[in-house]
């Protein structure tokens, strides 16, 4: 039963792992391309040719948020992310994944929340067609909806980690 | 349950949880949204997520990648050695020369890029080698690439001063000035030690062998040609945003974009330079974004429960200290809590509660901001959490010990402490060159 619980554990973390990978790479190589290039048009509008663009700064700003947040589980991925390691860096690796079973839940339980927060909000900029409050004006969704999944990519990516630190505890290879 | 009660209960659980080793922002946004469903049961639930739509219209936090992205590409293209050579050969005929060049880099570099990784990086790959081979005391090198790099968010431009003008409500531009001339007092306190220390005890720091110390005039000409161009991009950035001509998120990618030019000139740019650039910037950004996000959220709770008015009544009735003695009282609490928790959760979380404050009691907001800054480049280096100390302690060859890399920062946290009493004493060191140009 246990074993049969590690091999699809196993796969599973493979496709999550590759999955957040291939987003990740995605997001920092081409969406920092994109805001690269959103700033390089907004300096070339607003400081050469003196006709600002409206869209330039908010265009970047969503490029920005789809950045940060579709590449949370690449930086989970690369262990990114600091920790306080005032007791953490004392522990054995026995000991921190052990704790880190423990923590990861309560990691998945905020990225949960953001989840079905982030749900309801994409709800509503749907039902209502809500639009930023900006000259532009564009409508809320779409940014929305990445950002949303990539906290749900990012809680899944947790939950990889969570199981990692579970077969470590238990002494098993995932396959 | 009183509001205090439920304050003390958030603010301690937040504390046990960093203490679990989870990640920062794990800790803070798990406690914040169990905080907000208590609270305000199915209400609580957009509470995370509204953080991020904030994080949409703060459009100064673009700049922060920018930044990143700059900084490491000086140093992966390997511009930085340029800077390091020409410092090489102006000082090394000196006592402790190669410290004290090591702080000139930093200072350079810092006006480069607006956090202290980038320097770090090019210090413990650069500097520290060459000072390890010539036999410099290992505690010596250890606390000045700390304490040097620092200086990377008090010298404009600085990320850390961006999100503190987001959050006070104070324009960028005058708190970049403002960082100017406290950033290079403290580089002056920096050398002064370093000189009197080397002066004292010239083991610390040994001159260099006469067969090194002979370079010519043109030799170091050449460095000095050499270094140049990279000097000329931080006047490009800093000089375009305080002229008007670039807006601040402008400047930033003015930056990143003749960080690559410079990167091409000197036929360093390719393909792994710029990956490893690019997985950095990834690293970082995402890795300051979602602490913000964690710590806007418990913010927002925070705050809810009445947490501001709670410290004031606290610090002005119960207490009933003077203005000085509040802003002594916050220095330490952000010294204090910046050895637990990490600066930007920190700033987002407590400034908050204490700007507001500052502000009824008639102290300038600019001048505070500065204050806070060198706050947060003790909380750098300051045990047990701290940018910098991890950085060393994941860059640095084995034989640098924990106690060695602890022990390294005390004379520079001093000099920090130090400068923040000579900038409360005389605040124009901060506030005479925002209102010069103010003038104009």
């Amino acid at each position: 039963m246990a074993d049969r619980f590690f091999a699809v554990a196993g796969v599973y973390v493979r496709w999550v792992d590759a999955i957040n990978r291939k987003v990740g790479r995605f997001a920092m190589i081409w969406l920092f391309a994109l805001l690269f290039g959103i700033l390089t048009y907004g300096i070339i509008t607003d400081v050469i040719l003196q006709t600002p663009a409206n869209w330039a700064m908010e265009m970047a700003q969503f490029t920005m948020a789809a950045y940060y947040i579709l590449g949370g589980g690449f930086s989970l991925q690369n262990d990114a992310h600091v920790r306080v390691d005032l007791l953490y860096g004392r522990w054995s690796p026995l000991t921190r994944a052990r704790v880190d079973v423990f923590t990861s839940l309560l990691l998945m339980f905020y990225l949960g929340i953001l989840v079905v927060g982030g749900f309801q909000s994409v709800q509503y900029a749907v039902e209502h067609n809500q639009k930023n409050f900006t000259a532009w004006g564009p409508p809320l969704a779409p940014i929305k909806i990445i950002m949303v999944t990539g906290i749900l990519l990012m809680l899944l990516q947790t939950t990889s980690i969570f199981l990692k630190s579970l077969a470590h505890c238990l002494k098993r290879e995932l396959p | 349950m009183s509001y205090e009660m439920i304050m003390f209960l958030m603010f301690g659980g937040m504390m046990l949880m960093l203490l679990t080793g989870q990640r920062v922002f794990g800790a803070i946004g798990f406690i914040g949204s169990v905080f907000a469903l208590w609270l305000w049961g199915t209400g609580g639930y957009e509470l995370g997520f509204d953080a991020s739509i904030k994080l949409l219209n703060w459009y100064p936090l673009l700049t922060v990648p920018m930044f990143v992205f700059m900084g490491y590409m000086l140093s992966e293209s390997g511009i930085a050695d340029d800077l390091y050579a020409m410092v090489h050969d102006l000082t090394g005929g000196l006592r402790g020369g190669l410290a004290i060049g090591t702080i000139l880099l930093m200072v350079l570099i810092s006006a480069m890029n607006g956090l202290s990784v980038a320097g770090m990086a090019i210090g413990c790959s650069i500097a520290l080698p060459e000072m390890l081979k010539r036999k410099y005391d290992k505690r010596m090198i250890s606390g000045v690439i700390q304490a040097g790099s620092s200086l990377g968010i008090l010298i404009p431009p600085s990320v850390v001063l961006v999100l503190y003008g987001m959050i006070a409500r104070q324009p960028v531009g005058d708190l970049w000035l403002a960082g100017v001339f406290p950033g290079l007092l403290m580089a002056a306190l920096f050398l002064l030690y370093i000189v009197i220390r080397c002066w004292i005890q010239p083991e610390l720091g040994p001159v260099l062998p006469p067969e090194e110390r002979s370079v010519t005039w043109q030799h170091k000409m050449k460095s000095v040609a050499k270094g140049i161009p990279a000097v000329l991009v931080m006047f490009l950035v800093i000089g375009l945003f305080l002229m008007g001509v670039t807006s601040l998120v402008e400047s930033s990618a003015v930056g990143a974009l003749s960080a690559i030019g410079l990167a091409a000139w000197k036929k360093r740019l390719n393909w792994p330079v710029m990956e490893r650039t690019l997985v950095q910037t990834m690293n970082i950004s995402a890795m300051f974004m979602w602490i913000i996000m964690a710590a806007l959220c418990f913010g927002v709770v925070f705050d809810g429960l009445g947490a501001v008015k709670a410290i004031k009544s606290i610090f002005l009735g119960d207490w009933g200290l003077t203005p000085w003695q509040v802003i002594w009282l916050m220095m330490i609490s952000f010294i204090i809590l910046g050895m637990f928790l990490d600066d930007t959760a920190m700033l987002v979380i407590v400034a908050p509660l204490y700007i507001p404050l500052v502000g009824e009691l008639g102290f300038d907001l600019v001048w505070f901001g500065v204050l806070y800054t060198i706050t947060c480049q003790i909380a750098y280096i300051t045990p047990p959490f701290g940018y910098n100390l991890f950085l060393m302690r994941a860059m640095a060859p084995k034989e640098f010990t924990l106690g060695d890399i602890y022990r390294s920062i005390v004379p520079f946290a001093l000099i920090m402490i130090l400068t923040i009493m000579i900038i409360m004493a005389f605040p124009q060191i901060a506030t005479w060159l925002p209102e010069q140009m103010m003038r104009k």
